[in-house]
């Protein structure tokens, strides 16, 4: 028991080490306009990162890495939203601190109540609530109507239906058995879901369509009895992308800007082309924090956070993001695996695979091997609504990592 | 839970692919792609970086300085002190339209931009670069300026080299365009049928004309088994196609010295055939045709496609430098040169020394052989044939007064249906220190009457002149 | 100067980045190897005999002894075992003066050691088999 308490010393301590040295670089770069309470923000956060990491190791008998992982990317990408943005910086700073305590939240909330898995009636209808909300109330932005603006506050609510689609799968999954009885029982949840699907392409919102397809289609395969579902769901997916490339202008142009963007370098290409310019400019080694351009590319700070981390701190940075995420993708499969009940298993296969799916699409996008579509880096682009979300999501997985014993405890 | 656990494994085996397929991609971008998207014009961190740097001056072989930046605000504003004159040598460098020509081959030199690894990473923090190296031509002012003033006009080029060393003293292409006034100018240079922007004298392929018979002439030499004995009756039938001398005329019994010097058809097109597609490809490829050129600009290929299944009619044509033979004034002045040096062509040269801003030469451009044309002897005969060229010959217009002159006119047909006049030689023929080729395109006018008065005047001038 | 700190930084935070994934990848490693097998450390400990794939409940290859160990079906024990004949407090193994005793908590089904019930408290020797329930342990004590 020693042995293994000092080894996770270590990269926690490496951990605090990576952020303290970039807390006095970010200092140095912005001793300009420093004030006391940005170096509190900074130490605070070291301390509060530390402190969690430290606490759940004590208070959760589950997986210990993912939150160490989740915790390493957070610093990279608000080390790097504070160089491109001092405000921002300090405003993502609050982000996480919201978002480490609704981990915690979520984490002690959703162990304690039991019963998720028969509520699926319940995920369903606020998911379409909130898609007729983004509608009927929704703002445009970038072209695609994915926002709530309430006052001073605005989120994006397809990042709280991609869990409670998640939820919304594994219960019906989970009770697979009584749904298949029913006549087309089997044909409800793949209705529900190109109702999602349908409601996020009339928002525009292409990245976010594609990836509740490929989180639908992969627990699908994963879980669907009948086989030939999968196959026909694949074959919707072919059919209606190729229709909707010579139906819809907007998909077409993402597809043409993706296979040549230097000739549209002027207008739709230009986004593309400067993230390409930026990797490129980094190599491999990086320019170094604070001497490279990240601010030609527009959006840098949120869908394109991968880019300036390439340019400023060189594509080796770039390949440990990856890493990491596929180190997190692989402790929650691993979590998934063992999880007896099978309602959290879905559920730790589903926020895996999101997570996965999610940053393979955006890491792709900036580097032009995929057509770009506008989404966030889990925990390491900028935004509210992306950080919390995805803090919940990771709160259901810790819990979902812990050996969960109902049963015995209902026959006492 | 077996079929599960498997299908688990499935997805996440896919998803690792799609990981490791990302780091491959990534990786692949940086070392293959990231080079030339860097220097993507579009690219604003270059010239964050140019901007902040003095680029360095462009001089001619005595020192005179033909571009230079200018500080102007917060930039550096470049000038070109002679217009037109050097827009195919220097070409121009511009945020909005990019880099050409030496500002852009040697953009690195002219910036001081050393390759950027951790040592000259840390090199340029603590020691700033702030002013670029100089480029010094071995282009001579002087030259330059005459010569593009005796092609004013009309369109073509003019290339003037050392033989001996490779230095290009002129290099002119018309018609051209001022780099300093490419804004107002740009739509109406991009759209000129003439395309200003090309450079002819690197990249423009000319059929050569009887220019290319001193290439079939060493080749004549080399095939020790021809007749060289011929009778020529002004016209001759080769598989059927009926090939002509110069308005007809029969030359009568030719040597092959005989033949150069009168520029006969019949023969070359009669020997070449003999000689073979093999044999006279061979030389021709000696001579840097369908070879590509080392060169401080890009340069064109020149062509005789002899290994494509080319027939009787195809060689002849070729051996008098018609038909499917397509050459640069740069690649014909390097051949003139080659019979000059010996049989040895040497590489050309246009950047003599980088200069850094200190004043210390950072790199000098030595004479360096890229080709044996032809050996010592072959290249000693066919050189006295064209002196006799010169002397009684076509090139009788390239004679100077007590300098033995070699050359060799052409006159090129062409699609268009106006001859292309051609002219290449070099002078003194003794100690040769001059080769030029000029092209005129489109003339409808011969060689010799057209091409070698302007090849003769800039001997002329050079040999009085560069020192 | 900034510039100097930013160059030679981009090399250390690269460095830690990376340091930080082998650590942690090693440490999923010995998760995964380590606990699976023989500890490294020289403490006692119980090892399964049955192959763990064919018990219907979980159950881990190796339990380390404290110096007192309680085994049952409840949650409040150090080593926990859902199998259904196993009680919820099934027995104690404990450890005085450098031996290991194990104590027979009143078991419905019983602790068998090398074949026999055990009847209240047993001294435990290197090499010793324990059974409850389903389940054999055997036992391997180092000093």
């Amino acid at each position: 028991m020693m042995n293994k308490k000092v080894s996770y010393k270590l990269p926690r301590n490496l951990l605090v080490l990576f952020e303290l040295m970039a807390l006095l670089l970010l200092f140095i770069y912005d001793k300009d306009n420093l004030d006391k309470l940005t170096i509190i923000y900074g130490i605070t956060l070291i301390f509060i990162v530390y402190i969690s990491n430290f606490i759940l190791l004590r208070i959760s008998t589950g997986d210990s890495y993912i939150f160490l992982i989740v915790t390493m990317l957070i610093s990279i990408g608000v080390i790097m939203i504070y160089r491109i943005d001092p405000l921002l910086g300090i405003k993502q700073v609050l982000w996480i601190g919201m978002g480490i305590i609704i981990f915690f939240i979520t984490y002690f909330f959703f162990k304690k109540i039991k019963g998720w898995e028969e509520w699926i009636w319940l995920y369903g209808i606020s998911s379409i609530i909130l898609f007729i909300m983004t509608l009927l109330l929704g703002t445009r932005t970038k072209g695609s109507i994915n926002w709530i603006t309430i006052g001073r506050f605005g989120f994006q609510p397809s990042e709280i239906i991609k869990i409670l689609a998640i939820f919304l799968i594994s219960s019906y999954y989970a009770n697979y058995e009584k749904y298949k009885e029913k006549k087309y029982g089997p044909y409800y949840l793949m209705g529900i879901m190109y109702i999602f699907i349908m409601f996020l392409f009339l928002q525009r919102d292409l990245g976010a369509v594609l990836i509740f397809y490929s989180l639908f289609l992969a627990l699908q395969f994963i879980y669907e009895e009948n086989r030939k579902l999968v196959l026909y769901n694949l074959l919707i997916f072919i059919v209606s992308g190729t229709l909707g490339y010579f139906i819809f202008p907007h998909v077409k142009i993402r597809f043409e800007t993706w296979l040549n963007p230097w000739k549209y370098i002027d207008n739709k290409g230009y986004q593309i082309t400067q993230s390409l310019f930026a990797i490129a400019e980094g190599g491999f080694f990086g320019t170094g924090i604070g001497l490279g351009y990240p601010d030609f590319i527009p959006e840098v700070h949120t869908d394109f956070i991968f880019s300036a981390i390439c340019e400023e701190m060189g594509i080796f940075t770039g390949i440990g993001i990856i890493m990491l995420f596929l180190i997190l993708v692989y402790r929650g499969f691993k979590i998934a695996i063992k999880q007896e009940i099978k309602f959290y298993r879905i559920v730790a296969l589903g926020i895996s695979i999101l997570f996965g799916i999610q940053s393979f699409i955006i890491f792709g996008g900036v580097l032009k091997m995929i057509p770009l579509t506008g989404i966030t880096i889990p925990f390491v682009s900028y935004g509210g609504s992306s950080m919390l979300s995805s803090f919940i999501a990771l709160g259901i997985l810790q819990v979902a990592s812990e050996e969960l014993d109902f049963e015995v405890e209902k026959d006492g | 839970m077996d079929k599960e656990l498997k299908r688990i494994i499935t997805v996440l085996v896919g998803i690792c692919i799609l990981f490791v397929s990302l780091v491959a991609y990534l990786s692949y971008f940086q070392v293959f792609k990231a080079e030339s998207i860097k220097m993507n014009s579009y690219n604003k961190r270059l010239w964050i970086n140019e901007e902040k740097i003095l680029r360095g001056s462009i001089i001619d072989r005595d020192g005179k300085i033909l571009a230079y930046s200018e500080k102007e605000g917060e930039t550096y504003k470049r000038i070109y002190n002679y217009g037109s004159l050097y827009s195919h040598i220097i070409g121009y460098s511009y945020r909005e339209y990019g880099k050409v020509g030496l500002e852009l081959e040697y953009n690195n030199a002219l910036l001081n931009i050393s390759d950027s690894t951790p040592l000259n990473e840390l090199k340029n923090i603590v020691i700033p670069n702030t002013e670029g190296n100089t480029l010094k031509l071995t282009i001579d002012h002087h030259i330059q300026e005459y010569a593009r003033n005796l092609l004013k006009g009309k369109k073509g080029s003019i290339v003037a080299m050392n033989p001996k060393t490779g230095e290009m003293y002129a290099m002119v292409s018309l018609p051209d365009f001022n780099p300093s006034a490419l804004k107002e100018n740009w739509s109406n240079i991009v759209e000129d049928e003439n395309s200003p922007f090309l450079n002819r004298a690197t990249s423009g392929l000319y059929t050569p004309g009887s220019t290319f018979k001193v290439i079939t002439a060493v080749a004549a030499i080399e095939k020790t088994d021809l007749d060289r004995e011929y009778e020529c009756k002004g016209s001759t039938k080769i598989d059927g196609y009926v090939l002509k001398d110069y308005n007809s005329k029969a030359h009568g019994k030719l040597s092959l010295e005989e033949a150069l010097v009168k520029s006969c058809n019949t023969y070359f097109a009669e020997k070449g055939v003999l000689i073979g597609k093999e044999k006279l490809g061979e030389v021709t490829e000696r001579f840097m045709i369908n070879k590509k050129i080392p060169f401080d600009l890009p340069t064109a290929k020149s062509t005789f496609p002899y290994k494509d299944n080319i027939g009787k009619t195809d060689i002849a044509a070729a051996s008098i430098g018609q038909g499917k033979v397509l050459v640069t004034p740069l690649n014909m002045a390097l051949v003139a040169s080659s019979v000059a040096n010996k049989g040895e062509m040497v590489k050309p040269i246009l950047v003599k020394e980088i200069i850094s801003p200190e004043g210390k030469v950072i790199r000098q451009s030595q004479p360096q052989t890229i080709s044996r044309g032809a050996d010592i002897f072959t290249a000693n005969e066919v050189k006295n044939m064209m002196v006799e060229g010169v002397k009684r010959g076509t090139s009788k217009n390239a004679s100077i007064k007590n300098i033995r002159v070699a050359g060799k006119t052409g006159t090129a047909e062409n699609p268009s249906g106006k001859a292309h006049a051609w002219f290449i030689g070099f002078a003194p023929a003794d100690d040769p220190q001059i080769a030029v080729a000029v092209v005129l395109e489109e003339e409808g006018s011969t060689g010799g009457q057209a091409a070698a008065p302007i090849a003769r005047n800039i001997m002329i001038e050079a040999i009085n002149t560069i020192k | 100067m900034y510039n100097i700190f930013s160059l030679i930084f981009k090399y250390v935070f690269i460095v830690i980045i990376y340091l930080f994934i082998l650590s942690i990848i090693r440490l999923i490693y010995l998760d995964i190897k380590g606990i699976d097998t023989a500890p490294l450390d020289d403490s006692s400990y119980l090892k399964l005999v049955n192959k763990k794939d064919t018990l219907p409940f979980k159950v881990k290859e190796y339990y380390h002894l404290a110096d007192e160990a309680y085994l049952g079906r409840g949650k409040d024990n150090e080593i926990m075992i859902k199998d259904p004949y196993i009680s919820k407090k099934h027995l104690r193994i404990v450890k005085d003066e450098g031996d290991y005793y194990l104590e027979d908590l009143n078991s419905a089904n019983g602790t068998y050691l090398n074949g026999d019930k055990i009847m209240d408290v047993a001294q435990l020797k290197n090499g010793d088999r324990i059974r409850i329930g389903q389940v054999e342990f055997l036992y391997v004590g180092r000093e």
